[in-house]
């Protein structure tokens, strides 16, 4: 613990302030997100509607300001920052990577665009003369591991030195390049529209909303408990939102290695070093010892919320639903603490971020305690009281369920609180099971690739750049976490009481005290067998964090060779309807942009 | 006396019997399936979002049958109606721009809601077409009261009342609004852009002209 002092206690509201912020806004982003899906998976267009106008001129200034900024970052790395002879080949390396990244990107997202939009100009034509966007793609996917085996194969030799003097300015000025082209070429194109609609792909929808429910009528039915009835929202709300403080959302950042302050966040941390207290700033809001039990001490206190609302609703269905929602969360709770001893015996401590720690060293959670995190996975689905374990509301058959006699805005921090929660549990999950900010291979000095002792590729990195993009894995790992269960949400129907009971008390209750036996006996069975086993061990989790790296690559891969696919449709003029429509150049000309 | 008792008792029930569902392994552990059905609801999601994103999606009237989002997001977008739709009413003009319509009351004795309004008018002694037919001075239609029956443009003997224009009428602040005159209906072009009809016209002193008019017939 660190010692109070103003910087501390500054740097403690401002990392307050980022996870309330992140955990809110995730919240906003989740109730757009699950109206969304339910539209895309039922081939509705879903909410879209609210959009602000913004004049043209500013439009091209949001486009070209972030790329000037980017070529201004760069050309200050270039000029300013003059790299040691060592760290000469790491930098040339690094920017001859992002300069093709930012290629490939800008030509792949144009041609999409002329594909779907047409040729408007003589480089479109070429551009469209190239054929299908993925070609593009692939051709990038080539220079990218031709500049990777290029660096490595040459990386001592005297062509070596001049090919990675090309690499260093070259791969700068391609990122340069493919930046500022990018921005100017979207500035270009919509230089002769009025007015921009900025509708965030329908992200304003949520926040209209949001600005409705605040101005609807706030009824409180004549006979209810006033006080607790109005209480009630923000008890369940307010665990929601405080269980992110332990939770840990990247690496300690590193001020005092070699020479202090902000120049150190260039440089590269050694990898097994250890931080001193006074020059470090851990990015977690509170390092409490017993972490884990403040998670579930505070989410357990969201029940007093809902059966509050239930009791002081002075309504026999909001009473009912009241009832469902306490029994259903007590009856997960006990799933959810059992669940995460083996997890807690196999790290050997409560707080999260030793949790973390142990996942670098060793392998992720969900490889160590895979029956853990499904059965985690469950209980928080339906601590979170959602679809399938909605009976709480269940509208089929109690109206709305404890919630019924709320309007307004407190109706609203009701479902504010569910997609918090569902945020905080994923970004538990992410930390326990998926190694928080922890990456495959990334460690504090830059990327490590080597199985069982043997080195593949070694790159180092500036200590910044890890721990953001460490922080970045972790809200991606979260945001996927968060996607499941809404998507589990779209798929399942809702269970019955009794059902709901027994997957609780007789199947998931059972199989976490298995996983908790069979996890002490493993455990102790590592521990004494000796260190030829931890070798092993070594060596399988060097595997696994193969297999996560290659199967996030993969899927990267597949994911962009998904959206740069080019779509033909089948035109049909089946009506007279259907030939004004394509007299007036297809209904589709006024589309929304979603 | 056997076979009446034996038709008395219970029939036996014809049919194909419905197969139970499998209930595999697969589907008694549940989670097979969950995969499955994630798999199917993913797979509807990511594509569509794709299109809306892309701007790729279908043109819900010309690419309807494809697979995807056919949803109109009206009124953003809307589908042009049929060729035959009857929607607001237009009167059709002659190539001077007077009203073909020659106040013969057939359109507003037809109407089945009594919305049209009909004031005649008499040309002047000494036009050729005095005694032969007649101009409106007042042509009002009352588009509230209007049923879109069609049967005035059925009713009219010189295609002077068309319900081609393609507009629907719309919902306006107050009743007076749907009160349309004879220049408003005048203004009205078809579907076509046109104010003209494809019909021709017979004019009094054309060797078409049939020669009637009131005085003799």
């Amino acid at each position: 613990m660190m010692p109070l002092t103003i910087v501390t206690f500054l740097l403690f509201v401002l990392k307050a302030f980022v996870v309330v912020m992140f955990a809110m806004n995730v919240a906003v982003i989740l109730t757009w997100a699950d109206r969304r899906q339910g539209a895309m998976i039922q081939d509705r267009v879903g909410p879209n509607r609210a959009v602000a106008w913004i004049p043209t001129k500013v439009a091209q200034g949001l486009a070209l300001g972030p790329a000037l900024a980017v070529v201004a970052g760069v050309a200050f790395v270039l000029v300013k920052l003059e790299p040691l002879p060592e760290e000469l080949a790491s930098r040339a390396m690094l920017f001859s990577q992002l300069g093709i990244l930012f290629t490939w990107l800008t030509f792949v997202v144009i041609a999409g665009k002329v594909q779907t939009r047409g040729v408007q100009s003589s480089f479109d034509a070429w551009l469209y003369s190239l054929g299908d966007p993925r070609r593009i793609f692939y051709t990038g996917l080539f220079a990218h591991f031709l500049a990777l085996f290029v660096g490595l194969a040459l990386n001592d030799s005297s062509f070596g030195t001049q090919i990675r003097d090309i690499g260093y300015g070259g791969g700068a000025g391609l990122l340069i390049f493919s930046v500022l082209g990018g921005a100017v070429y979207a500035a270009l194109s919509i230089r002769n529209e009025p007015r921009i609609g900025l509708r965030l792909a329908g992200l304003l929808h949520p926040a209209a909303d949001g600005l409705k429910t605040i101005f609807k009528e706030d009824f409180i039915p004549p006979n209810a408990d006033k006080f607790l009835h109005s209480l009630a929202p923000f008890i369940s709300f307010f665990p929601a939102l405080v269980v992110m403080a332990v939770i840990p959302f990247g690496d300690t950042l590193c001020f005092n290695v070699d020479h202090g302050g902000l120049g150190a966040l260039m440089t590269t941390v050694p990898r097994d070093s250890v931080c001193a207290a006074a020059g470090s700033v851990r990015l977690q809001v509170v390092d409490l010892d017993v972490g884990l039990l403040y998670f579930f001490a505070l989410a357990g206190t969201g029940i007093v919320g809902a059966a509050l609302a239930g009791w002081a609703s002075d309504n026999k269905y909001s009473l009912l639903g009241g009832v469902r929602a306490a029994s259903q969360m007590v009856s997960y709770e006990v799933t959810m603490g059992l669940t995460l001893v083996g997890a807690v015996m196999v790290y050997g401590s409560l707080r999260v971020d030793k949790m973390i720690e142990w996942q670098q060293h060793n392998a992720w959670g969900i490889f160590v305690q895979p029956l853990a995190f499904f059965l985690f996975f469950t209980a928080s689905v339906a601590e979170s009281k959602r679809i399938p374990f909605d009976i709480p509301e269940g509208e089929s058959e109690i109206v709305a369920g404890y919630f019924t006699e709320y309007a307004g805005m407190k109706f609203a921090m009701f479902f504010f609180a569910e997609y918090i929660a569902v945020v905080t549990s994923a970004g538990l999950m992410s930390a326990i099971f998926l190694g928080g900010w922890d990456l495959p291979f990334l460690y504090r000095d830059g990327l490590h690739v080597s199985i069982g002792g043997t080195v593949l590729f070694e790159q180092t990195l500036p200590h910044v750049m890890v721990v953001v993009v460490g922080a970045l894995g972790f809200v991606l790992k979260t945001l996927t976490l968060c996607w499941l269960q809404l998507m589990i949400r779209w798929t399942l129907p809702r269970f019955r009481y009794d059902q709901l009971m027994r997957l609780g008390w007789r199947k998931l209750l059972p199989a976490s005290l298995a996983n908790v036996v069979a996890t002490g006996l493993i455990v102790m069975a590592i521990v004494s067998a000796g260190p030829e086993v931890g070798k092993f061990m070594d060596l399988v989790a060097d595997y696994t964090r193969a297999f996560v790296a290659l199967v996030g690559l993969g899927g990267f891969i597949y994911f962009v060779v998904f959206l740069a696919k080019p779509v033909h449709k089948r035109k049909t003029l089946s009506s007279s309807s259907a030939e004004y429509a394509a007299a007036a150049g297809g209904t589709r000309s006024a589309r929304m942009s979603a | 006396m056997n076979n009446e008792t034996a038709a008395l008792g219970p029939k036996k029930v014809v049919g194909t019997p419905v197969p139970r569902p499998q209930r595999t392994a697969s589907v008694q552990t549940y989670i097979p399936e969950i995969a499955k059905g994630l798999g199917i609801t993913m797979k509807h999601f990511f594509q569509n979002t794709k299109e809306m994103a892309f701007g790729q999606r279908n043109d819900p009237v010309l690419e309807a049958i494809e697979d995807g989002i056919n949803c109109i997001s009206y009124p953003e977008q809307k589908r042009p109606y049929p060729a035959r739709f009857r929607g607001v009413h237009r009167l059709t003009q002659r190539d001077d721009g007077a009203p073909r319509c020659v106040a013969c009351l057939c359109c507003s004795t037809a109407c089945p809601a009594q919305c049209i309004h009909i004031e005649a008018g008499e040309y002047p002694e000494g036009d050729p077409r005095r005694g032969y037919e007649r101009f409106p001075q007042r042509f009002v239609i009352d588009e509230l009261r209007c049923i879109f029956c069609g049967f005035c443009v059925e009713a009219c003997p010189v295609d002077a009342i068309r319900m081609d224009t393609g507009i629907h009428a719309a919902p306006y602040d107050s009743r007076e609004q749907f009160i349309f005159e004879k220049e408003l209906l005048m203004a009205f072009p078809g579907r076509d852009g046109s104010h003209l009809t494809a019909n021709p016209r017979h004019e009094p002193g054309e060797s078409t002209h049939p020669g009637l008019d009131r005085d003799h017939h």
